[in-house]
């Protein structure tokens, strides 16, 4: 069996047990699954913009929550869903477009402080422009979707279509990925000096990384908006840019399926932790923030290229000289 | 230097940090299809040279010209539409990339457009022009290998053939030999020799291995502090006394 298809088979029936599992999950895990894939949908986003574009970003929570409140009130205003999806997304990629300028400037920390402060603006109005998002009340009652008459409103069927849009998000980028676009985009992160003596166009790239970052957090903050029907500033304060980013970088950044073990890692299993019933891991619901925090030190230490790196350590194939 | 304008004029370029001329007044044209040497001992302005005409640094005065449009100051990206290649005098390759990516991604912008790309096959229609040159560098070996994980020669090999992947008309070469193991340098001189013949384009070659550069180049260029001290055919630049003197000192 060629890698290729033993990949293809391994995903799908990772995807068959995802919809078995749930199918037979309580209500809360179902919920919980839903928000790990919602918050996929911005980290796979991440991952291109950190990954696969080399460009630091510290706001990814800003467009997440630039989608749900773009969500929040089109939803309210009887926009249909399907329609909602391209506005927000639209939307992210433009304000994303913006963003993307202090990265032909600036680098590393010092963009990522750049993007940290435009978190913290887009959490300002949030919170401050009650007119439109309601301020800290939020706004209330956001719809689930119905669509040509199939309601998405049960836990089960919202996680289902909420499954779909992730793996229709993911196989655009896979494409996008293998596209000439995705090899320019690694050369930008490689070495931007040498990429542009060979005519990549850097300007374009950059701001392309961070537009197409931006829009796929700004999918996810739809679906999260309809997942939580309210929504407040608080889960787009800046913290959670650093949440996603941890998310990109546990899992391997650079690495398509790394947001996935990330996520998974930074958002499902604190959380499975927390709220286990199972007597031996009882005692993880007083210690999994010091747990959790010493893994994280170690992975760091150990796996910089993050949990899918661990494959290439034991690989060692010395390279023909 | 030939009198009559040329493929590539360089025209009283000058440089200055301050006080510091790091090329001062440096003059030469470059004819089609022609290989032309810079020789120089270290700090004698040569990078400096380069990296003026190539956009990376805006020379303080002076012109330069490539068939007879004036490309003074323009940045790399425009110069790279324009048929111009270049290599560092550091290894400059994309790590993270397969050989074969690397050479893929090093012509991939100059077929179609922008949103075109997203469109096209992976491997942007160039896939068997790389395995040419993969063949032709003798990389095959390697060619599915990321080029990070490479030794310092092979990896030297990949930057130039990145230079010459998109068959540019003039490609400005920084120190080819260095850090090449001295077995692979005839081989180099004669792929270049090669490429020279079959994509015909003009080359400008930096470069301290006088062996190398003197069977290379039909024209030989020596800076020193920044000006030229001599040029002309090799044989007769290397019996320079001043160039001696500059090289040995008295």
């Amino acid at each position: 069996m060629s890698a290729g298809l033993r990949r293809t088979v391994l995903l799908v029936a990772g995807l068959a047990a995802l919809v078995a599992v749930a199918a037979f999950a309580k209500r809360s895990e179902v919920y919980l699954l839903t928000l790990t894939l919602v918050y996929l949908m911005a980290t796979f986003g991440l991952n291109l913009t950190v990954g696969y574009a080399g460009q630091m970003s510290l706001g990814q929570a800003a467009f997440f929550g630039i989608g749900a409140y773009v969500a929040a009130i089109a939803l309210k205003a009887g926009i249909p869903f399907l329609a909602v999806l391209p506005i927000a997304g639209i939307a992210c990629f433009v304000v994303g477009l913006a963003l993307g300028f202090p990265a032909l400037r600036v680098q590393h920390h010092y963009l990522a402080f750049a993007t940290l402060g435009f978190n913290v603006l887009v959490f300002l109005v949030m919170r401050n422009e009650e007119k439109l998002t309601g301020g800290t009340f939020g706004i209330s009652s956001i719809p689930r979707p119905t669509i040509l008459g199939v309601s998405f409103e049960g836990h089960l069927a919202y996680f289902y279509f909420t499954l779909a849009g992730l793996v229709a998000l993911a196989a655009a980028l896979w494409w996008l990925l293998r596209s000439p676009w995705g090899r320019a985009f690694a050369a930008l992160r490689d070495n931007p000096i040498r990429a542009e003596s060979l005519g990549v166009n850097i300007t374009a790239y950059t701001l392309l990384a961070f537009a197409i970052g931006a829009a796929c957090a700004g999918v996810g903050g739809v679906y999260y908006a309809s997942l939580v029907e309210f929504i407040e500033p608080g889960p787009f304060h800046f913290s959670t840019s650093l949440m996603m980013l941890l998310a990109v970088i546990v899992g391997g950044s650079g690495r398509f399926f790394g947001p996935v073990v990330g996520t998974i890692v930074i958002i499902l299993l604190p959380e499975v932790l927390r709220s286990s019933s199972i007597e031996s891991l009882k005692f993880m619901q007083k210690w999994y923030l010091v747990f959790f925090g010493l893994a994280v030190v170690a992975l760091m230490i150990w796996l910089p290229g993050g949990i899918l790196s661990i494959a290439d350590r034991f690989r060692k194939r010395e390279a023909p000289r | 230097m030939t009198a009559t304008p040329g493929f590539l004029d360089v025209r009283d370029v000058r440089k200055a940090y301050g006080a510091i001329k790091a090329v001062d007044g440096v003059s030469f044209s470059v004819g089609p299809g022609e290989i032309v040497g810079v020789i120089g001992p270290n700090g004698s302005g040569k990078t400096t040279l380069f990296n003026s005409i190539l956009g990376q640094i805006r020379p303080t005065s002076g012109s330069v010209e490539l068939c007879g449009e004036d490309i003074t100051g323009m940045s790399p990206l425009e110069l790279a539409r324009r048929g111009v290649g270049r290599t560092f005098q550091t290894l400059q390759v994309f790590g993270g990339l397969s050989v074969r990516d690397n050479l893929i991604a090093a012509a991939q912008e100059f077929k179609g457009t922008l949103p075109g790309r997203l469109f096209a096959k992976p491997d942007a229609g160039l896939g068997h022009h790389a395995d040419e040159m993969i063949e032709l560098f003798r990389l095959k070996h390697v060619a599915h290998l990321p080029a990070g994980r490479l030794s310092y020669g092979q990896q030297k090999l990949i930057d130039i053939a990145m230079a010459f992947m998109p068959a540019p008309r003039l490609v400005l070469l920084d120190e080819p030999c260095a850090g090449v193991n001295p077995s692979l340098v005839d081989q180099l001189r004669e792929l270049l020799v090669q490429l020279n013949r079959t994509q015909g384009g003009s080359f400008v070659v930096i470069e301290h291995n006088m062996d190398f550069i003197m069977k290379l180049c039909p024209h030989v260029i020596c800076m020193v502090e920044g000006k030229v001290l001599a040029e002309g055919k090799p044989a007769a630049v290397q019996a320079n006394p001043a160039v001696l003197e500059a090289y040995l000192g008295n």
